[in-house]
């Protein structure tokens, strides 16, 4: 009898399970819902993955002040304060939640050909890095990785849209995800999501990686929307190194440069350290994300040493390998540099930009800066 | 990779474009000597001197021909150490000839060729290893050296005694195995170029010690090293134009220098790993270093240092990409730049030995201990600290201990052994021969307008009993 009991369980468990997922991909079905109002029966996700400075985010998802539709929205405050010491922050929708693709969850969502969601800033002028759909890896890994931004916010709600035509979405467990950093914001921000939906509109095309216009920043002022490439990707000995990228000392162009201090004492015992800005955050090549850079002949960058002399054993571009590497990759170095602001430049005539996510790196080491390093960089640019 | 160094050098291919001396006046100009000295010879000898030599197609692709046929390099590096023996290990004397096991599946794999790092000193054991391969299986041999590299105190390269040295040690080696059927090509160097950077087996002269700024130190010893290896290329040319000659470089590192200091090398040989993919690697050959390229050594490990265990899925799936992108780029090919002749995948067994070269206790265990990173081998870059490459679990075939006393290890081959065996027999979305004709003016000599199949008649060797 108990048996039977659990057989008849688990059929009706899975029966449901499967009428979820049939439901989505049902031809009639003309949206799908990630988050409608508070507790609503259509949410099909759960904003659980909180990710990087976890604790700089606090979240209300039953903001009664100003809803875009219904009676709640969902707000975030993100303080910048680093508490993981991480410099990004972010938050996942999952199904089920804080599933990181371990365990079967998700939606088949084939059909669906955008997602489109409201957003506003508190103040307006917020930073959102980006905007994600799916990209969870796992066991049990989502079909497809989309993503949209950087977006500055404004003050009143507006319509985004992330492009899902000619994806593959037959297993979709992260349905909706924003990202965004304290060099974006460095004194935090606060801002409001509403009514994401996944929906098909027919007029959506699938959209190849587009050719991104020269020049185009890794770097060009503290908080700039035009800075694509996070500073994320810290190397060898990452003790050893401090990073600002909004120091006010002697900017070479706006208001800030980037100032960055390498100890050389061999925190991690590898004697030496570097970092790579990546797109996004921390993407060693596991991600299919980065920009079409082809149209660039050229990539410069002005640096200082605080003294003059200081040793750069390389700056580059490109060269990371993972499962999406870098098409690839262009350098410059050893580089001594010198306490007055020069203009480097790596010649990129005949290089494959055509995917690029290490969008600019340095390394040195302790044998040829034993007592450490402080240097500046500004207006890190491809052109 | 052979010598258990620890250079990746994933990601770093180099340079920028820089004017270089064009194929037209160099790589022309070699292949004409070869070619002119078959038209010379042939009609004085019964076995030409010429079989090997590399054209440009009408196209501009590049082709390496041997006995007037296309061939294209399916080769794997050789050095087949057995459990409980180290690097020094004399297996060219090994009474129980393990090159004839390997050499049977070898053929039966696709294989045509292998690398030999540098050959013993007893060139007598060394004629009958390439003897017994070439007229058994059909496979030739690359022959390298190491330009003393591993010279101790330092591969001096600015020194004319240690110059002299290993020059003498190359021309000797050429003189010793011209004549041999089964030579392929010669290969100078390994990563040699790693050391221009003054940080890996590091080496220099009074005048870079004098200079300053660290890029024109490394510029200083690019000129100096490649100059040396022209200089080889050319003593090789005059007494062997019957074989080309290749430069081994690890990655496109230094290059843009090559370019203009090493004219007279006939092709690339790159030593390389990137995962799935060469990248721009043919391409960026194109802008910097316009000679024809053999992949001397890639491939992948079969050990998966994050689950901790063999996964033959995962290096089969990366040998057949890599070769998928060798044959997208040999000659004739729509898609790539037609400069590729070919691959040498490391290596034919494992090597027990590598990871503590010093302990022959740890020789009779087939070490699992990662010992370097190299993110394009994802699948298990999650591994501690992000160590994923196992250096005693790269071969094709895996050896297991000889319980039977037959005197050799067992052979067990893994899945990339028949993948790429199977990838070989058809060449997915690739014409396995090259059809364009040489492009005749290549020759510049008394060959010009020679056919092809008049230089196939100059060769009645093995290669006419397929």
């Amino acid at each position: 009898m108990r048996k039977l009991l659990m057989v008849t369980l688990i059929a009706v468990f899975a029966s449901a399970f499967t009428t979820t997922l049939e439901r989505a991909q049902a031809d009639n079905l003309k949206s799908f819902s990630v988050y409608t109002d508070s507790k609503s029966p259509d949410n099909h996700y759960a904003a659980s993955g909180w990710m990087g400075d976890f604790g700089d985010i606090k979240m209300n998802d039953q903001a009664l002040e100003n809803p875009h539709s219904g009676s709640t929205s969902i707000e975030f405050s993100y303080s910048a304060k680093k508490s993981q010491g991480q410099g990004w922050a972010g938050v996942y929708w999952q199904n089920p939640a804080n599933n990181w693709g371990s365990k079967k969850g998700g939606f088949d969502l084939t059909g669906m050909t955008k997602l489109a969601f409201w957003a506003r800033g508190a103040k307006g002028g917020e930073i959102i890095q980006k905007f994600v759909v799916g990209g969870i890896k796992g066991d049990y890994s989502d079909s497809a990785a989309a993503e949209f931004g950087p977006v500055e916010l404004t003050d009143t709600w507006k319509e985004y849209t992330i492009n899902l035509a000619g994806r593959d979405l037959s297993y979709i467990s992260g349905g909706f995800g924003w990202v965004t950093t304290a060099d974006l914001n460095p004194d935090g921000c606060v801002f409001y999501i509403d009514d994401i939906k996944f929906s098909v509109d027919q007029d959506m095309k699938p959209e190849g990686k587009k050719q991104q216009d020269m020049p185009f920043y890794v770097y060009s002022d503290k908080s700039s929307v035009s800075n694509h490439f996070v500073a994320s990707g810290w190397m060898g000995d990452y003790g050893d190194i401090k990073y600002e990228g909004s120091s006010t000392e002697d900017p070479y162009l706006g208001d800030t440069c980037i100032k960055v201090v390498y100890t050389a004492k061999g925190a991690q015992g590898a004697r030496w350290g570097g970092i790579y800005w990546q797109n996004p955050a921390n993407n060693w090549g596991s991600i299919d994300a980065g920009f079409d850079l082809s149209k660039a002949t050229k990539f410069t960058f002005w640096a200082r040493g605080a003294k003059g002399g200081e040793r750069i054993e390389e700056f580059k571009i490109g060269g990371i390998m993972g499962e999406f590497s870098d098409s690839d990759t262009a350098g410059i170095g050893p580089v001594v540099l010198t306490k007055d602001w020069q203009q480097y430049s790596i010649d990129l005539k005949g290089k494959d930009l055509s995917f690029i996510i290490g969008g600019f790196c340095w390394a040195t080491n302790a044998d040829v800066n034993p007592d450490g390093v402080i240097f500046y960089l500004d207006e890190i640019k491809y052109e | 990779m052979k010598s258990n160094t620890n250079n990746t050098a994933a990601g770093t291919a180099g340079g920028n474009k820089t004017g270089i001396a064009g194929r037209g006046a160099s790589f022309p100009a070699a292949c004409g000597i070869l070619l002119a000295c078959l038209f010379l010879l042939c009609g004085m000898s019964a076995k030409p001197s010429v079989k090997v030599a590399i054209c440009t197609l009408k196209n501009g692709d590049y082709q390496l021909l041997v006995c007037g046929k296309p061939y294209v390099v399916k080769g794997v590096c050789y050095n087949p150490v057995p459990i409980g023996q180290g690097s020094d290990y004399a297996w060219w004397q090994d009474t129980h000839k393990p090159w004839l096991t390997d050499g049977r599946m070898m053929k039966e794999m696709g294989v045509n060729t292998i690398r030999l790092y540098e050959p013993a000193d007893d060139a007598a054991e060394v004629k009958a290893v390439m003897n017994d391969l070439y007229k058994l299986y059909n496979i030739r041999v690359i022959m390298g050296n190491w330009l003393g590299f591993w010279e101790y105190p330092g591969p001096f390269y600015g020194d004319q005694d240690f110059r002299d040295k290993v020059k003498e040690k190359v021309l000797d080696m050429v003189r010793t195995y011209k004549d041999e059927p089964g030579i392929l090509f010669w290969l100078l160097g390994n990563e040699n170029n790693y050391s221009f950077s003054g940080q890996i087996n590091p080496w220099s002269t009074d005048e870079i010690d004098k200079e300053p700024d660290p890029v024109k130190q490394r510029a200083m010893r690019a000129r100096i090293y490649y100059t040396f290896v022209n200089e080889l290329a050319q003593e090789i040319h005059k007494i062997d134009p019957g074989h080309p000659v290749a430069l081994g470089n690890g990655e496109l590192v230094g290059l843009e220098c090559a370019a203009n200091y090493c004219p007279d090398v006939d092709l690339l040989g790159c030593i390389i790993y990137r995962g799935k993919t060469f990248g721009n690697l043919f391409n960026s050959l194109k802008a910097t270093f316009d000679k024809p390229v053999v992949l001397t050594e890639f491939g992948a490990d079969s050990y998966d240092s994050y689950r901790n265990r063999e996964d033959q899925d995962m290096q089969a799936f990366f040998l057949e990409s890599q070769w998928r992108q060798i044959y997208q780029n040999l000659a004739g090919r729509r898609e790539g730049t037609g400069n590729c002749l070919g691959g040498v995948m490391f290596e034919w067994t494992d090597e027990w030995w590598k990871n503590n070269p010093n302990s022959p206790a740890t020789w009779t265990v087939h070490d699992t201990q990662p010992r370097w990173s190299n993110g394009s081998y994802y699948f298990d870059i999650k591994a501690k600290d992000s160590l994923n490459m196992n250096e005693e679990w790269f071969g094709i075939v895996a050896l297991s201990p000889d319980e039977e006393g037959s005197g050799l290890d067992l052979r067990i081959p893994r899945k990339a052994y028949y993948v790429v065996r199977e990838f070989w027999k058809r060449p997915r979305n690739n014409r396995e021969i090259q059809k364009e004709p040489v492009e005749k003016n290549t020759a510049g000599s008394g060959l010009k307008g020679m056919p092809i199949k008049d230089l196939i008649k100059q060769c009645p060797l093995e290669d006419g009993k397929k």
